[in-house]
Order: structure tokens, then C-alpha cells, then sequence
């Protein structure tokens, strides 16, 4: 297996950093951080604009057609960036779901005012507690003559409050709350009766929402896919997302290594540039060496999953835990290298830590993964 | 008295007059500071009753206690979640005040400290001398019975709830850079001097940046001979880096994520505490926290014999705070996407909001960003392994 970029691969990679670099400052971006909604609407109309958002989806419902090497090309400028704008939730997750399974009036509906910039996503599927295992779902869906009727509350539904359309993970019959079987998953109108949020910020300067469902009445067309069958239909879109924050994990690692290095050169302590000391020196090659192994089993992942390997599942127990063991060495020594400065919020180093820190808990622990890796 | 009989008393003492307010002020701590009202809600009653400077001489203030009393006390509060003290006046200060000042600076000084009414920070660290404090160029310029300060301090911890400063200025630029130190007292209601607040990751202030304007002190403020700064200023550093017990925080930390670990689920719907991988990773910090607890009740047993820890507070320094960031990743992990909801009002005492989320992941990210400055501050990782390597090893 040799990973080379398409033409068309490269260009995307070229051109999101570009447009990054001349259009998206570390400045305009903690002023973004301060404003509610937590990202830039204008940014995302750009997106919008340059393709990126229609990049990952078929080209039957208007997209490029692009896989899981084109969400890692993208997602990777996105960290090296620190992009706020959230197309994790909407694009790869609600949009992947609504593409895979939901009914032609709102795949279409949704899809199309996503891609051009209108709609956004967010899946709601974390219950308080149970927050490392997507199939604890205690929300219950009732069926009723012409629909459903949901209850229940989700915890961290990242983007909640900036969603147009939220994806409800509910559980019909009397499978244990626990259980693999009988998850089915909802599009639900964000405007509909009942819905409750209680939105707050997280420490990554996003925006987010407690979700409390009181009887949430929806039509037949709501349901995502078959009934009971949700945790089938989303494992290849989690695979994805996991390959989503993984490259963005990269891209932040990079940036926090050139930062690093840069920074070290520059500083003076005992008469010389502290990048001088071989300590210091042999850390930013620690740092660098895990980067790049990091890298290899990201390009290699989203290979996989392009190609319907039989080893990609494993694949990605395997990325996710190495993400969560180099980032965590790559950000810690970064603030640690920089001292006091690297704690400060006016300097980029501790952002880039804070996603990283955000990621690492998203969509399992490296504990979860390193468990997955050995069963699989 | 036996021990026992000591801890008891302490525990009802502590049970009758910690309120629920100023416990709650414990149980949020995400750094070494509380919420600082609560803190000097808690000052107020234990000076009232004569401990809050268990570690001073009786002559001074002090309780007369023994070591493994006063070890006893510190234990207690902890685990009781009383908030903890500022170090820089009690711990800091005072002790160097003790060893280098005039009578009239102890007789001034010290009885504020107990009370409370001079609250102290720490001025340093320099934007251009950090881990190289001897460095610093923060300037006092002597004109008449005063000096005339002139620079910037950083990374000065409270100095925005604080009306006091102590210093290290730069009176000469002859011979070695230490030579041309000394240390001074500035009340910080003079002119001149003017505090900015640096906002930490977690979105709260500890620290500040204090600058100096002509800032003129009298010569008087001085602690020890002008030139003699260094040396004072070493043993205070000596003091800060080996007054540290981590093992009573290692301790809460354990407890703290015992309490997660049953109660926050895993991928196979078990707790936490059943996980496999997990309880490996946990054993593993626990037995190098348990070896550092018996390292500490080494260093404890030398100053007892009337000796001193040596360079073992190094290794204390650099092993506490690396064990404690270990059970902070540990506690992330366990709480996962919780840690995520950033919620500064619930952390305040007395927010009567409702949290979000469970209650006992509220402090867990923020805990872990701030633990970071702890392998940062207070002489870094790679001063203090610096420091053995060369009074250990001899390199």
C-alpha cells in the first residue's frame, strides 16, 4: 500500500491552506471565540462557497463524491487553523447520517441548504453518565398512528445550539439501555414543540447544548434508516468522524511543533537560545517523531476505509488511540516548552491544547480504543 | 496528646467551623488557589483560633505543634475541603522574614500576615528571566533614603488581590549577575506601580503582569543588605520548592476519581472502576504515588532529625507534580465529553444555578488545564532534575 494524492487531493489540500492562511488569523479566530454562536457564519458561507461543503457527498445528490481521504485533507487544515466553524457535526456526522439513511423529502431538504451553506447539523446521542458508550440510549421513541413521540435528554450536543436540524438517537422497545439493538435515530426540527435546550460554551470555544425531549412528536419521515438498526448504519459514519478528528489532530500538532520550534530559537535564558539545551532539543524530536507516526496511520486509515479494507475497522481503534498518546505528549510538552506564556489564553499554544484536549475525549477514550484494537 | 487524640480534636474543630459555603469553596478548586473571598472567610476563623500558621514559631504565631501534627492538621483540611491558602505571605514570606528581617520589619509585618491584612504576591519572574532568574533587570535606582523602581514583573500570582509585593531588583550591574540582586518590600497603593490581569486557559485570572513607573520605596523596605537578595531570595525558593506535601493532594485525587470510576460508565456499559485497561493505568500512578508518600515520609523524617530535605525536594517537586497531571488525564478520561461544558459560574461557591452534567466531573477539565503551569512554576521540571543532576550526581 503506497498513499499518493490525487491531482484533485493535492489541489484541495493547496488550496484550504491557502485560503486558511490568508483568511484565517489567530485573531479574528478568539474574536470568533468571544461571539455566541462560536463560529463565523461568513466563514462558513465561504466554505460553502469553495465546495468544501459538498466535497464528502455523492455526486447524485449534488456533491464531489469525495471519501475519507478528502475529509482527512480538509479536516487537517481545519486543525492547523484552530477552525471553529463546526463541519465535524454537520457535514461528516448529521450530514453523513442524513445521507445514509433518511427519507428523500429530507435527505433532499437537508442536504441541499447544507451544501450551500443554510443548514446546519447536530447529532444528539450522549446520555449524562453513560457518555463513553453511544449505545447507552434511555431516550424512548413511542410509536403512534402517524409517527412518534420522543422523551428523554441528551447531554453535550456539540453544536446543538446553532443547529437547524438535530439527529435524536431514541430507543423503541424493551432491549436493555445498553444495547446495540433497538437504537433508532430521528431528524428532528430544532423549532419543534418540546424540544428544550440549555445551551452553554465549551472549553474549546464552541457552542453546546443539554437536550431535554418532553413528548417531541414527529411524523413517519423522520426516522434515520430502519428502525433499530442505528448503531449498524452510523459505525462507518463514527469511522469517518474518528478519521475527521484525527486529521484535525494532526494539522494542530504541526502547528504546535513549527510554534514550538520557533518559539525556543528565539528565546534566551543562561546566555544562549533555549533550543540549544539537548534536552529541549531531543523533546521537539519526540514531538516530531510522534507526529509523523501519527500521520502514517491517519493517511493509512483513510485509505483503508476509502478501499473497504478488511482491516480499516481496527485501523481506527488503532488512530484514535495513538491520537489520544502523541497529542497529549505533543501539547503538553508545547506549553511545557514555552513556560509561563503557554498557559496564557493570548497565546495560540494553549487553544491548540484545548482542542486536542477536546478531541481526546470525543468519540471514545484512548482506553476504548486500545480495548477495540485488541478485540478486533 | 496522642496523635489520634490531636486528629480528633481537629476533625471537630473542623466540622463545627468549616461552613458549607467555604467547603464548597474547596471542592471547587481547580487550582491551588480557592475562590478568594471564601479563603479569607477561612483565614479570619483560623486565626481567630490561633491556627493559621501551624508551621511558624510559637514566638511568631505559631501552634507549638509537632511535625507529624502539623502534618496531621494539613491532612485534615484537605480532606475536609477547606480551601487552601495562598502560599506567599505564610509560606513564603513569613519564614524569610523570620530569618533576615529587622525587628521592627517582624514586629510590622508578621502579625499582618496572620491576620490577613496584608495579602502578598511574589515578584520574580521577568518577561526576559524565567527558569535564568538571576537574569532579571527590573531596576532600583537609589535617590536620597528611597529607591526608584523601574521595570516589569510577570507571572505574579494574585497580585490583583493583593496590597503587598515583595521583590527582587537589580541595585548593581557588578560582577556575577546574583551579586547585583536584592530584595525589597512595595506597598502597592504607589504611585507608579500598576497591575495588569493574564487570563489563563480556563478563562479565570491567577496571574498578572505588575509593572513599575519610578516606583519609589524607601531604602528601609529593604529585606536583608542591599546586594544580599539572592541569597535570600535561594532559600526562599528552597522553601517553596520543599514546603510542598503532594501526597495529601494525591490523595484527594485518588479519592476523586475512585468516586468517577464507579459511577461514569465505560464502552461496555461497566463502570469505569471494572475497566481493565483503565485499572492498569490507575494501579501504575497509584504505586509511583505510594512511593513518592513514603519518599515524602523519608524528607519529613530528616527534618525531624534536625537535618534538611536536600535535593530530594527536587525530586518531590518534579515527581508530585507529574503524578498529580497523571490522575488529572486519568479523571478526563473517565468523564469524557462532560469535561467539555465550560461552566465558570457553577464553579463559584455560591452559585445557586444548577451544574451541568455530574457534579463530580464539574472541576475535572479545568483542573487538568491549570495543572499544567504546575510542572511550569515554582522552578520548572527541567531546573529541578537541573538541580540533581548536579548536587546529586555531580554532573
Amino acid at each position: 500500500m503506497f498513499i499518493e494524492y490525487s491531482e484533485e487531493q493535492t489541489m484541495l489540500h493547496d488550496s484550504a491552506d491557502k485560503y486558511l492562511r490568508e483568511n484565517y488569523s489567530f485573531e479574528n479566530r478568539q474574536a470568533t471565540v468571544r461571539q455566541k454562536s462560536g463560529f463565523s457564519g461568513e466563514q462558513w458561507q465561504m466554505f460553502a462557497d469553495l465546495g468544501w461543503l459538498a466535497m464528502t457527498f455523492d455526486e447524485e445528490v449534488g456533491g464531489f463524491g469525495g471519501g475519507a481521504l478528502e475529509t482527512m485533507i480538509l479536516c487537517e487544515q481545519f486543525g492547523k487553523y484552530l477552525v471553529l466553524e463546526p463541519y465535524l457535526e454537520s457535514v461528516v456526522l448529521v450530514g453523513g447520517l442524513i445521507a445514509a439513511g433518511a427519507q428523500p423529502a429530507i435527505k433532499e431538504r437537508f442536504l441541499s441548504g447544507l451544501m450551500a451553506g443554510e443548514l446546519q447539523g447536530a447529532l444528539a446521542y450522549l446520555e449524562e453518565g453513560n457518555v463513553g458508550n453511544p449505545h447507552y440510549v434511555e431516550t424512548k421513541a413511542e410509536i403512534t398512528g402517524d409517527g412518534y413521540v420522543l422523551n428523554g435528554s441528551k447531554a453535550v450536543v456539540l453544536n446543538g445550539p446553532e443547529a437547524d436540524l438535530l439527529l435524536v438517537s431514541a430507543r423503541i422497545g424493551d432491549n436493555a439501555n445498553h444495547s446495540k439493538e433497538g437504537i433508532s435515530l430521528f431528524a428532528v426540527d430544532k423549532n419543534t414543540t418540546g424540544m428544550h435546550c440549555k445551551n452553554y460554551k465549551t472549553y474549546d470555544g464552541r457552542s453546546a447544548c443539554e437536550l431535554q425531549l418532553d413528548n417531541v412528536v414527529v411524523g413517519t419521515e423522520a426516522l434515520v434508516g430502519e428502525v433499530g438498526n442505528a448503531s449498524t448504519m452510523a459505525a462507518p459514519i463514527f469511522a469517518r468522524a474518528i478519521v475527521a478528528v484525527c486529521a484535525e489532530a494532526v494539522g494542530a500538532m504541526d502547528a504546535l511543533l513549527t510554534v514550538t520550534v520557533d518559539y525556543t530559537k528565539q528565546r534566551k535564558q543562561f546566555g544562549q537560545s533555549i533550543s540549544s539545551f539537548q534536552v529541549l532539543r531531543h523533546r521537539m524530536v519526540d514531538m516530531y517523531m510522534e507526529i509523523e507516526l501519527t500521520r502514517s496511520l491517519l493517511m493509512a486509515t483513510a485509505w483503508k476505509l476509502d478501499n473497504g479494507s478488511e482491516d480499516a475497522q481496527q485501523c481506527v481503534a488503532a488512530l484514535k488511540a495513538k491520537v489520544g498518546k502523541a497529542s497529549r505528549y505533543v501539547a503538553h510538552n508545547a506549553i511545557q516548552l514555552h513556560g509561563g506564556i503557554g498557559t496564557t489564553d493570548e497565546f495560540s499554544v494553549g487553544h491548540y491544547f484545548k482542542r486536542l484536549a477536546a478531541i481526546g475525549v470525543m468519540f471514545g477514550s484512548r482506553d476504548s480504543h486500545l480495548s477495540r484494537y485488541m478485540r478486533a | 496528646m496522642t496523635d489520634n487524640v490531636f486528629r480528633e480534636e481537629v476533625r471537630a474543630f473542623l466540622d463545627e467551623s468549616l461552613s458549607p459555603d467555604i467547603k464548597r469553596a474547596g471542592e471547587l478548586m481547580t487550582s491551588v488557589f480557592a475562590d478568594f473571598e471564601a479563603t479569607m472567610k477561612w483565614h479570619r476563623i483560623l486565626h481567630a483560633k490561633g491556627w493559621i500558621a501551624p508551621d511558624w514559631p510559637e514566638e511568631h504565631g505559631g501552634t507549638g505543634w509537632t511535625l507529624n501534627q502539623r502534618y496531621i492538621f494539613q491532612e485534615e483540611c484537605k480532606l475536609a475541603n477547606a480551601p487552601a491558602f495562598p502560599a506567599m505571605g505564610l509560606q513564603m514570606l513569613g519564614p524569610m522574614l523570620m530569618h533576615h528581617g529587622t525587628a521592627e520589619q517582624k514586629d510590622y509585618y508578621l502579625p499582618r500576615i496572620l491576620s490577613g491584612e496584608d495579602m502578598w504576591c511574589q515578584g520574580y519572574s521577568e518577561p526576559g528571566a524565567g527558569s535564568d532568574l538571576a537574569s532579571l533587570i527590573t531596576s532600583a535606582v537609589r535617590d536620597g533614603d528611597d529607591y526608584l523602581i523601574n521595570g516589569s514583573k510577570i507571572w505574579t500570582s494574585y497580585a490583583h488581590h493583593s496590597n503587598m509585593i515583595f521583590c527582587l531588583v537589580r541595585t548593581s550591574k557588578e560582577g556575577r549577575p546574583q551579586a547585583g540582586i536584592s530584595f525589597i518590600l512595595v506597598d502597592m497603593a504607589t504611585e507608579g506601580l500598576k497591575v495588569e490581569p493574564i487570563v489563563g486557559l480556563d478563562g479565570t485570572v491567577e496571574q498578572c503582569q505588575v509593572f513599575f513607573d519610578n516606583v519609589r520605596v524607601p531604602v528601609g523596605n529593604l529585606l536583608g543588605a542591599e546586594n544580599q537578595g539572592w541569597d535570600v531570595a535561594k532559600s526562599l525558593l528552597e522553601f517553596e520548592r520543599g514546603g510542598h506535601n503532594f501526597t495529601i493532594d494525591h490523595k484527594k485525587q485518588m479519592a476523586k476519581i475512585v468516586q468517577q470510576a464507579a459511577s461514569q460508565r465505560d464502552s461496555d456499559n461497566r463502570p469505569w472502576k471494572d475497566n481493565p485497561v483503565f485499572s492498569a493505568k490507575l494501579a501504575d500512578v497509584a504505586v509511583d504515588a505510594l512511593a513518592l508518600e513514603f519518599t515524602e515520609l523519608r524528607v519529613k523524617g530528616a527534618f525531624e532529625a534536625g537535618g534538611n530535605a536536600g535535593a530530594l525536594s527536587s525530586l518531590t517537586k518534579v515527581m508530585g507534580t507529574e503524578i498529580g497531571q497523571r490522575f488529572n488525564e486519568l479523571s478526563v478520561e473517565i468523564m469524557g465529553e462532560h469535561t467539555l461544558v465550560k461552566q465558570l459560574d457553577a464553579l463559584q461557591p455560591d452559585y445557586k444555578g444548577g451544574s451541568i452534567g455530574p457534579d463530580c466531573g464539574l472541576t475535572t477539565m479545568a483542573e487538568y488545564i491549570n495543572n499544567r503551569a504546575s510542572t511550569i512554576y515554582g522552578g520548572s521540571a527541567e531546573i529541578q532534575r537541573d538541580i540533581i543532576a548536579k548536587r546529586v550526581l555531580r554532573l
